[in-house]
């Protein structure tokens, strides 16, 4: 099978300074995979390579079959609607709601999406993350975990084979942490690939998945799932 | 018993209402509305084209009427009005004219008696006032001469003035140097009018560029936001480039209407005397010219909109 994501010898330099130094990874349809390691590690900086915010130094990054790595900026439209994304500030419209929200990924990356049709796929992709209810709710009727759980239904809503999460639980209490990371889990079961950033070692130990940690750039280690213990993560922190 | 497999209709018609829904919902209503939301910002630029496209249209307009004036004075240039001593003799005058007529450098001679000279005076700006004013016709009978090429107009001056048929104290209507002294003039009037238009122009696009500038980085997180959900760049410039052409086409639109209203003004006003002074504007030339200031704000606003979208706004 084809990874859905590959970095082959991916270096990315700010000046002088390497934020992410020959790293190389893959990852298959249906994984879930944590993204670990300090502050300044480079783990948005590898997210940012996949979304095409910028582009290796060196090195190739392919998402989906597409080279994200040498994709002109009049493309890059084409990249990230394969890729859905979801960050710990949740970025949503505040003045839409939260259907809306989900109905204007789906229109603005296909044109050809009817409003009937857009709403119906927003209100499917809200009652999977549980806000089926909260459909006509603004962005400031709802709480943070809510919120966040819109803008993963904004992300998959139009069924992208790679899903990104850039610290999604850093602003959610721990038992809305791990309801996301229930959601996360079942998005990767129906065969999406979920790569999530997290600083969060309660979960990245017990959900015991693929971890992937970043030491100063470099790719330090990649524990395969299953295999995350506690204090193995306790010391590379 | 096999299936019958029908070929469905591919709803083309309906893809394309949907399209069209959807671009005229992100592009124009969007830009619209954003537009009607930032009208505080976008203010000043409104005002600054509008008064750069008024001025332009009314700068055009008076071009346009110097333009048809140097016609004119051209066309009176090498028109020689030889005026005839009052009482001069008939036979003088038809051995003048006879003189003219067969003279190579020479076109045309007509006559035209003093009736015929005060009702053309009465035409001119500030002569019916002095015909008015005495009892008697003080306009000249004259021979007009129009010579083939503006420079003989001083020989044929030279060759008139001694003729006993002419009138000694005001031989003729040769002024050197006239025609030269209005191109001069016409020359300086469109060189300051371009100059001071540039500056203008400089100013609103620098204006709307920057309103545009502000309303990027006003909705910099929606626009963030619309780029990480896969939106084209087209759909998330467009509205931009869109707005800064309402904002032009608004100020094209109220500019031209003023330029299209002071030209009629001016026409209604003083029908006689602006004919006189502005030859050639008519009510067809102010609409065309209100259309010009009209298109040239949708070009200019959309243009200035779309060189800040490129310059401030990251792929």
């Amino acid at each position: 099978m084809r990874p859905i994501l590959e970095f082959t010898g991916v270096t990315r330099a700010y000046g002088p300074r390497l934020a992410l130094d020959d790293v190389h990874l893959a990852l298959e349809p249906g994984e879930l995979t944590f993204l670990v390691g300090p502050s300044g590690a480079g783990k948005t900086t590898l997210l940012k390579l996949i979304n095409r915010e910028i582009r290796p130094t060196r090195g190739e990054v392919w998402v989906d079959g597409l080279a994200a790595h040498k994709m002109k900026a009049s493309r890059v439209s084409e990249l990230r609607r394969r890729v859905g994304v979801v960050f710990q500030d949740y970025k949503l419209l505040p003045r839409l709601t939260a259907k809306e929200n989900v109905a204007l990924a789906l229109q603005v990356s296909d044109l050809r999406v009817s409003d009937e049709e857009a709403s119906e796929r927003a209100i499917d992709a809200l009652e999977a993350v549980g806000l089926g209810d909260r459909g006509g709710s603004f962005p400031r009727q709802l709480s943070g975990g809510q919120q966040q759980r819109v803008a993963v239904a904004r992300a998959v809503v139009a069924q992208p084979p790679l899903l990104i999460a850039d610290e999604p639980t850093g602003n959610l209490d721990m038992d809305t942490s791990w309801e996301m990371m229930d959601l996360f889990a079942d998005i990767a079961a129906f065969g999406t690939a979920v790569l999530i950033a997290t600083h969060n070692v309660e979960i990245v130990t017990r959900l015991q998945r693929r971890v992937l940690t970043l030491v100063e750039g470099r790719l330090v280690r990649d524990q395969p799932a299953g295999s995350t213990g506690r204090m193995a993560w306790l010391a590379l922190s | 018993m096999a299936g019958v497999v029908v070929k469905g209709r591919f709803p083309r018609r309906r893809i394309i209402r949907v399209v069209a829904t959807n671009v005229f919902r992100y592009l124009f209503r969007g830009a619209a509305r954003n537009w009607l939301r930032n009208i505080g910002s976008t203010a000043p630029a409104l005002s600054s084209m509008t008064l750069l496209l008024l001025l332009s249209g009314l700068v055009g307009m008076v071009g346009f009427a110097l333009h048809n004036l140097e016609q004119v004075q051209s066309a009176q240039a090498s028109l020689l009005h030889v005026y005839l001593r009052d009482g001069a003799p008939p036979a003088d005058v038809g051995a003048l004219w006879a003189r003219l007529a067969k003279d190579p450098r020479v076109a045309t001679v007509s006559y035209v008696s003093k009736d015929e000279a005060l009702a053309r005076a009465q035409g001119t700006p500030g002569l019916p006032q002095l015909a008015a004013a005495t009892d008697s016709n003080p306009f000249p009978a004259s021979l007009d001469v129009r010579v083939k090429n503006i420079s003989d107009v001083a020989a044929i001056d030279r060759l008139v003035r001694s003729d006993i048929a002419v009138d000694a104290a005001d031989p003729t209507s040769y002024d050197k140097g006239a025609y030269q002294r209005i191109q001069a003039v016409l020359f300086g009037f469109a060189v300051a009018g371009f100059a001071f238009l540039a500056l203008l122009g400089f100013v609103a696009v620098t204006v709307t560029m920057n309103s545009i500038r502000a309303a990027i980085h006003s909705r910099r997180d929606e626009v963030t936001i619309m780029q990480l959900v896969g939106a084209p760049r087209w759909m998330v410039r467009g509205p931009f480039v869109v707005e800064g052409a309402i904002t032009g086409a608004l100020s094209g639109a109220t500019a031209g209407l003023i330029t299209f209203g002071l030209a009629m003004l001016g026409m209604a006003e003083g029908s006689t005397t602006f004919a006189q002074f502005a030859p050639g504007i008519t009510v067809t030339v102010a609409a065309i010219a209100a259309a010009l200031v009209f298109a040239a704000g949708l070009g200019l606003g959309s243009g200035s909109s779309l060189v800040s979208v490129r310059r401030h706004l990251e792929s």
